[in-house]
């Protein structure tokens, strides 16, 4: 019903519209992570394509896909992390990419292929690479080591920050273990668990947005976070540093999918292309830091970025790593340990 | 509006006599509130119902909503870490409206005996906050209380906290927090209960040998009663039903249940789980607001009698 009332008044909107100006440039609505776009890429396509796009931002997978299940629609792309990818295509809200309107998919990268379900790309397109780790303040924590156990440093109490996700800590606390991060095993999970609720002591509290304002003010010595999100603050104070644990890490892809009721399905096409154009994925890579696994644009990228073991992570680190996947039935093995961790006192 | 003028003009007046003034005056009452009873009723009531139906319908790992019913939903709502964040949701609003109350009872005094001028520009200030955003106002606290923040340096000073003391990311913090957003909500319906009252009570009390405490509490206090409900209900409700607070200032021992609503919403993605707790957050809104009602009625019924002996 409501949906109902929202399309009548959409469609008058239009109508509205296009009395209003008879010629009006297509536009393409996209749906993506906030600063994960450099903005000169978006305005050259517009340019280029005589057309418009509409970003709009979420935080989290979770929240983009309640919105978009909740009927919030009219996107064209979305940018879902591998394992949401895989939920969206089994709810049937994709729609197949045809491969001979994006040439550029010859230059992906086959190693990116391990973290995702869809390595044929039939749904999507792997957008960029990023692991999660360790930011912290170089001159505030002198005695820093690669390692998870500096959540249990008392020396930093109050004055740290876990992610308020319940993947990504468990997942650093199953790493810290030498566990896997999607592991079913309950001991394993018992020992996670009892490793976060120690670390919990320790820390200001879990946070995933404003751990990067935290750090930037000294707020937070400290923090747990996503690699580009931490490189990108790195601009703001030269004291930050960025750290993939040596156990290893949680790996994230996130790719571009086509939603089924796609308005501009042509136009979305075209713009996947042109993130892919080696010389465009480089100029994003060195704006967001985060690895768009493009082969073509790992030669274009500048020698500092190239070799910055953030961006491209070294080879042992990558093999300790995985992508979180979803587990379906047993996220709530996750969720219920996650209900003990915060009401531990 | 103009319904409402209208239909008692066109009704025939035959007999004039009290009960039909009194019949007429409800049914005009009737026509007034109609806009905001339906509007409560599509924009409230309606969606609180189906919430609640949701609660009995079962989840899927997908967010979504199943077909037929069940009573999973309230079985684990007996979740045991639920009665330690019911506990701390209901006493970090508790005692965020006690403050509340005793703080705005006497600034609500002292504006209404302030003269005219002050009165104004009290008020103004009572409501400057809210020109700006509610969110950057709650941001701003993490600026002030921040580890290198003016408060901390000030306290420092006196050694009332050390270097390492934290001043955010704690229930207290969340409390403060509570207590200056609500504040004003407070204040301004004991400012104008205060404002109407009759100061020669107060007078007559201090003749009749009150002290001056005696006199606010015994005649001042009952007779903006209605008034101190009022503000402790306007407090309490969304006090319990804090989110965004909690979520900013709050740190690892302050979940409150709208936190846990957005976890069971967002990550979970279990909708009939969150539309439980959401069911329980609005049964204990509604039943403090029933008892008040109630309380308020059988005081109306009391005093209406007795007014009435007064007026033959």
């Amino acid at each position: 019903m409501k949906k109902l009332h929202l399309r009548m008044l959409t469609t008058v909107l239009a109508g509205v519209l296009m009395l209003g100006c008879a010629k009006k440039p297509l536009t393409l609505h996209v749906f993506i992570w906030s600063d994960y776009i450099k903005p000169e890429i978006v305005q050259s396509f517009e340019q280029k394509f005589g057309c418009k796009i509409v970003l709009d931002y979420y935080d989290s997978n979770e929240s983009m896909y309640a919105k978009l299940k909740a009927g919030g629609g009219g996107y064209d792309l979305v940018f879902p992390s591998s394992y949401m990818v895989n939920i969206m295509q089994r709810q049937d809200m994709l729609q197949p990419l045809d491969h001979a309107k994006i040439p550029n998919i010859q230059h992906l990268d086959p190693a990116a292929n391990r973290f995702t379900m869809d390595s044929n790309h039939v749904f999507s397109v792997p957008y960029m690479l990023g692991s999660s780790g360790i930011g912290y303040l170089t001159s505030k924590v002198p005695d820093f080591k690669p390692t998870w156990r500096m959540f249990g440093d008392p020396a930093y109490k109050g004055r740290m920050t876990l992610m308020n996700d319940y993947r990504e800590a468990i997942g650093a606390a199953l790493k810290a273990l030498g566990y896997s991060l999607n592991t079913l095993d309950t001991n394993e999970l018992v020992q996670a668990r009892d490793l976060l609720i120690q670390w919990k002591a320790n820390i200001a509290k879990f946070e995933s947005e404003q751990y990067k304002n935290g750090l930037i003010s000294a707020e937070f010595l400290l923090v747990h976070g996503y690699s580009g999100d931490i490189m990108q603050i790195m601009e703001e104070n030269a004291d930050i540093a960025y750290v993939v644990p040596e156990e290893g890490t949680s790996v994230a892809l996130d790719e571009i999918v086509l939603l089924k009721q796609a308005p501009q399905p042509e136009l979305a096409h075209a713009f996947i292309n042109f993130l892919h154009e080696p010389e465009i994925a480089a100029q994003n890579i060195e704006f967001v830091y985060y690895l768009c696994p493009n082969l073509a644009a790992y030669e274009l990228v500048s020698d500092e970025v190239r070799n910055d073991p953030a961006v491209f992570l070294p080879q042992n680190i990558m093999d300790k790593s995985e992508v979180v996947w979803d587990l379906g039935e047993n996220n709530a093995l996750y969720s219920h340990i996650w209900d003990e961790v915060k009401g531990a006192e | 509006m103009s319904a409402a003028s209208g239909l008692p003009a066109g009704q025939p007046t035959a007999v004039d006599n009290g009960a039909q003034i009194a019949r007429r005056r409800q049914r005009q009452e009737w026509w007034i509130s109609l806009p905001s009873v339906l509007w409560l009723l599509a924009f409230f009531l309606t969606p609180t119902l189906i919430v609640l139906a949701i609660t009995f319908k079962p989840a899927d790992p997908y967010g979504n909503i199943g077909a037929g019913w069940t009573l999973d939903t309230i079985r684990s709502l007996g979740n045991p870490n639920y009665p330690s964040i019911v506990w701390r949701t209901i006493w970090i609003s508790v005692v965020a409206t006690v403050i509340c109350l005793v703080t705005a009872v006497p600034f609500g005094y002292y504006m209404a005996r302030a003269p005219e001028k002050r009165k104004a520009l009290l008020v103004m200030l009572v409501m400057v906050p809210f020109w700006t955003s509610f969110l950057i106002r709650i941001f701003a606290w993490k600026v002030l209380l921040h580890p290198e923040g003016y408060i901390h340096r000030f306290l420092r000073l006196f050694g009332i906290v050390n270097e390492g003391d934290l001043l955010l990311y704690n229930p207290e913090a969340v409390l403060l927090v509570l207590v200056y957003t609500y504040l004003p909500f407070a204040i301004l319906p004991v400012y104008a209960a205060a404002e109407k009252f009759d100061f020669h009570l107060f007078e007559a009390a201090l003749d009749l040998g009150c002290n001056r405490f005696s006199a606010f509490s015994r005649v001042f206090l009952p007779s903006i009663r209605r008034a101190l409900v009022t503000a402790a209900l306007v407090v309490f409700i969304p006090a319990l039903g804090s989110y965004v607070i909690p979520d900013i200032v709050g740190g690892n021992a302050s979940e409150m249940i709208g936190n846990k609503i957005a976890q069971r919403t967002f990550i979970d993605r279990n909708l009939p789980h969150a539309a439980g707790l959401a069911g329980i957050l609005t049964l204990s809104t509604v039943i403090p607001m029933l008892i008040v009602l109630g309380v308020q009625r059988r005081q109306a019924r009391v005093t209406v009698p007795r007014r009435k002996r007064g007026a033959t």
